[in-house]
């Protein structure tokens, strides 16, 4: 059992990534990514591959978080001078070419067979029991250290000028902002965070593969920054953490004799699929809102 | 090689009409409510569902298939937008386009709930295909593309002709004009949604009739949808019809000379090229 | 996380009061810590690409679970199938594995189906002591450094290749044209059936297309262009369903060879009869006096139960032989060093578990002969025998035509 919950904490820092990811494009500039998958995905096999050839896990983890920023700047050139809805069309795309290249380009990703045997830095020094505890200290700590940077960034007239540009862009111009590169930046940064996820999760499974980055997990980071408060970098981690816990608590629902197993992992994803939709409904500013003052939203 | 690009030409023309019709239906959501509705995904596969349950399991004809399918997408979108969505809206257009994700996600587990994984096929006749001038075109094709062009023109009679569909227009070009004229923003959402869904419903039905359905049959093309619609231009319903023809006859080309895994990238390049030359889309953003 | 623990430590208190009553009623006389049920996992995609298979499996397992239980369970103990869904995404499935490994204490996790889903998932069974037995074709899966905790029931690709050319040359076809989504065996099963088909004089093309498209016309086109005498379908049942449509609109009246996990049942349901009328299957298989097919028919609710839900029932029927026939406690570890003794060698041969248990207890030795073959391991894990069951559908029926 504690291993178990090791485990699953582990997983818990990595979607807190993905999250604070999203909150940095979605709630603090309002630009949502629904490729988030793509990007994650990008960060993994980036890491993978680096580190195959030679290069140190450190090395993997920032050739990961370029390779994000890279994968940000062809999804947003096109389109950041768009509407915002434009936008979350072109990277749900972005997530299914990432998809369509990691799966036919066997000669860079190893194609469906995906790469295992990723760098694990220290298993073989601290044996699996002790390279889980060594991974979750790990990846707890660059939660709390993203965090805080996010945070910094969230309170400084930077973040302040990021605000204004969600809240009211023509404004935000207005005020002599330059809007685009706003956009622009925070989205690449944001997209490095992805990378970075991905990179952590690659040499912590071990294996990635084209399966491992379905739509479906986009839809969790989404509750996951809903649940927790949009704009806020804490709701987000919190709310990776819920999401994570709540996705494994309904495992334990599967004791329902008089229905099929099918049927209950049918139930689970309309569990999951009405959360969503009900938190934004009931509490839109989820669990830990944000502090600072809303500007008037026009409708 | 000049049959194989006229072959590709007319493949690609049939499957532009299968998504010309959900795409249609995303397009009059979007026009009326502006998000973009990912539960459109779920709409087909409830309707490919229903025309199934109709054509197979009550043994009806292909007709009124189409007909219930229609009925019931169109009333699982309505559904759907007034218990949640329309309460999402005044938050923003993409806190509106978050939920619809998530009543995908219910909606297609609430069909793999009662209907289970398995692929089911619509009890139609197939036929060998028509050949001609060394091209070949099926029956069940020609059925499909004489039903998309009538659902097309009943939607433009309906836009045009009609004091609903007038309304509807009004409310996509200008929703503060149309206040002001007296047009109850709420009703015109309900018959937007409502044929939005039955648009859906109705692709549903084509789409099993000519492959076979399971749970995951909206969300397969819900990409294709997306670019014909944003290729067409967001929002316009001529547009969706050329976005959709377009992309179809995009991805039967390009087989001609990319590797046919890549298809599925085809429509996600022809976004990034359209939007970054012609960034409302072909035919802009008017509804008509 | 506090909910889920009472409601686990509660159940598991009221199951073990349970036996434990039933231990004492029965008179029987062995310690508490032993008397909780066997607890196995079954790890199988109930919803994603795989969620055509996966329910079916799930169902299989548990009818054998269940007859085995009302037949007085292994020794004494009863058995309990846990199943999670993998929802055919690694990511996914190894948060369900550890669940099942590290939570419940299952000793095995059988079913995984998808080669990504069982790759993710094997180092935790070498790494935990957890018998882990699999479908999935990749010839990558055998060999990771699993140790022997892992066998699966699907031939490798080099096998099944070859079998494929052999057939359509020994069916008259010259031209051999295999059209497949992008899988993981793709590139070495269309090289053996090249090698097979090149060996007698013939010339093989390949085609990999997009498994998500509702339509596959022009690749049809493509196709036919080459003119090919046959055409060999690597798919899974809900693309290939509709490649097959679009064949058939084609006009293509050569010979078509498919997988049976793919040209199965479930699509002969889904299509008109005209569309697969002639296709060919090919699928590892049992000797034809075997019951176990039937057997699993009548479980699964198919007359024809693909090779996915044969395979599974070989495989919990394995580890339940397996269970019986050790007298060390129920590990992953006493399950990977048993289970050889029980998948062949000079034993008496039974196809089911419930006979085995009674053989084993008698003293003699078992050779399990089951529903998707005989079931011999090499050291790899892969199966060594090399016979497959080439069906036909005729009249709209999956016809057997053949053992070798």
């Amino acid at each position: 059992m504690a291993n178990y919950l090791t485990f699953i904490a582990t997983i818990g820092g990595i979607y807190a990534l993905l999250a604070l990811s999203l909150n940095l494009a979605w709630g603090t500039v309002g630009l949502v990514n629904l490729g988030l998958v793509g990007f994650f995905a990008v960060g993994a096999y980036a890491s993978a591959i680096v580190t195959a050839i030679g290069v140190p896990v450190v090395g993997g983890i920032v050739v990961a978080m370029l390779a994000g920023v890279v994968a940000g700047v062809i999804v947003t050139f096109a389109t950041l001078r768009l509407r915002d809805d434009y936008l979350a069309i072109v990277t749900l795309g972005f997530a299914e070419v990432v998809r369509i290249v990691a799966l036919n380009e066997r000669w860079l990703t190893n194609g469906a067979d995906g790469i295992s045997g990723i760098v694990t830095p220290l298993r073989q020094t601290l044996g699996g029991r002790g390279f889980d505890l060594f991974y979750l200290g790990l990846v707890t700590l660059i939660v709390v250290i993203v965090w805080f940077a996010l945070r910094r960034l969230d309170l400084s007239p930077y973040g302040r000028a990021l605000k204004s540009v969600r809240e009211d862009q023509e404004l935000a111009a207005f005020a002599g902002k330059d809007v685009m590169r706003l956009k622009f930046e925070a989205f690449a940064l944001s997209a490095a965070i992805a990378g970075l996820a991905g990179a952590l999760y690659a040499h912590f499974q071990s294996y990635v593969s084209p399966d491992h980055f379905q739509p479906l997990i986009t839809i969790y980071v989404f509750l996951a920054v809903t649940a927790g408060g949009v704009g806020r970098p804490i709701g987000a981690v919190f709310g990776a953490y819920a999401v994570v816990a709540f996705m494994e608590a309904t495992r334990f629902l599967a004791d329902l004799p008089f229905l099929e197993p099918v049927q209950v992992a049918a139930m689970r994803e309309i569990l999951i699929g009405l959360s969503l939709a009900l938190i934004l409904l009931l509490k839109p500013t989820g669990l830990l809102p944000e502090k600072t003052p809303k500007a008037t939203v026009q409708p | 090689m000049l049959s194989a690009i006229l072959q590709a030409l007319l493949n690609g023309l049939m499957t532009g009409a299968l998504i010309a019709i959900p795409a249609i239906g995303f397009s009059a959501i979007f026009a009326v409510l502006r998000y973009p509705s990912f539960a459109i995904a779920g709409y087909i596969t409830i309707g490919a569902f229903a025309g199934w349950t109709l054509n197979v399991s009550f043994g009806l004809s292909m007709e009124v298939a189409l007909v219930g399918a229609a009925l019931v997408a169109a009333l699982a979108a309505v559904a759907t937008e007034q218990t949640i969505i329309s309460r999402l809206r005044p938050s923003g257009a993409l806190t509106a386009a978050i939920g619809s994700i998530a009543m995908n996600l219910v909606l297609e587990n609430i069909v793999r709930f009662f209907y289970g994984n398995d692929l089911r096929g619509y009890d139609v006749p197939l036929v060998p295909d028509v050949r001609f001038w060394g091209l070949r075109v099926g029956m069940q094709q020609i059925e499909t593309l004489i039903i998309s062009i009538i659902v097309m023109a009943g939607v433009f009679l309906f836009l045009t002709r009609t004091r609903f569909g007038r309304a509807m227009r009004a409310v996509a070009d200008n929703a503060d004009l149309a206040r002001l004229k007296g047009i109850d923003p709420r009703k015109v959402s309900f018959v937007a949604v409502a044929l939005g869904g039955a648009l859906a419903g109705l692709g549903g039905v084509l789409l099993g009739a000519d492959t076979s359905i399971d749970p995951l049959t909206g969300f397969r093309i819900l990409l294709t949808v997306f670019a014909a619609a944003v290729l067409g231009g967001l929002g316009s319903i001529p547009g969706a019809v050329v976005g959709a023809l377009s992309i179809g006859i995009a991805e039967e080309l390009s087989l001609l000379v990319l590797p046919a895994t890549y298809r599925g990238a085809v429509g996600f390049v022809a976004i990034l090229v359209i939007l970054t030359f012609r960034p409302r889309g072909l035919l802009g953003e008017r509804a008509l | 996380m506090t909910i889920k623990n009472t409601s686990i430590s509660r159940r598991g208190v009221a199951k073990g009061a349970a036996v434990l009553a039933v231990a004492t009623a029965l008179g029987g006389g062995v310690a508490f810590a032993q008397d909780g049920p066997i607890k196995l996992g079954a790890l199988v995609p109930l919803t994603g690409a795989g969620g055509p298979y996966g329910p079916i499996m799930a169902k299989t397992m548990q009818a054998v679970v269940d007859e085995v239980n009302e037949a007085g369970g292994v020794k004494g103990r009863k058995l309990e199938l846990i199943v999670e869904d993998t929802q055919t995404n690694p990511e996914a499935a190894v948060r369900a594995a550890r669940k099942l490994i590290e939570v419940d204490g299952v000793i095995s996790i059988s079913g995984t189906w998808a080669s990504s889903v069982t790759t993710a998932v094997a180092p935790l069974a070498w790494q935990s002591g957890t018998f882990l037995t699999t479908t999935s074709g990749a010839d990558s899966i055998t060999q990771l450094p699993h140790e022997g905790y892992l066998i699966r029931t699907q031939p490798n690709t080099t096998l099944q290749g070859r079998k494929f050319g052999e057939f359509a040359i020994e069916e008259g076809a010259k031209s051999v044209y295999m059209v497949s989504p992008q899988t993981p065996f793709v590139d070495s099963q269309f090289e053996n059936i090249t090698k097979a088909v090149e060996a007698a004089g013939g010339t093989t093309e390949l085609l990999v297309y997009d498994d998500k498209k509702p339509s596959y016309r022009s690749e049809v086109d493509t196709v036919m262009r080459a003119d090919p005498d046959a055409i060999i379908l690597g798919g899974y049942t809900p693309d290939t369903t509709v490649m097959l449509k679009d064949l058939y609109r084609a006009g293509y009246d050569g010979l078509k060879i498919g997988f049976g996990y793919s040209v199965n049942e479930k699509l002969l349901e889904s299509v008109p009869a005209d569309v697969v009328e002639g296709a060919m299957t090919i699928s590892p298989s049992p000797n034809a006096d075997s019951k176990a097919y039937a057997r699993v028919g009548e479980l699964s609710g198919m007359a024809n139960p693909d090779p996915y839900t044969a395979q599974v029932y070989d495989q919990i029927n394995l580890i339940i032989l397996s269970l019986a026939a050790s007298d060390a406690e129920p590990s992953g570890t006493m399950l990977k060093d048993t289970v050889r003794t029980v998948s062949q060698g000079d034993g008496e041969t039974v196809d089911n578990a419930i006979d085995g248990i009674k053989l084993l207890s008698e003293g003699q030795a078992v050779n399990y002969d089951g529903a998707s073959g005989p079931v011999d391991f090499d050291e790899k894990g892969d199966i060594t025998d090399s016979r497959f069951r080439y069906d036909q559908v005729q009249d709209g029926k999956i016809v057997l035509l053949k053992i070798f």
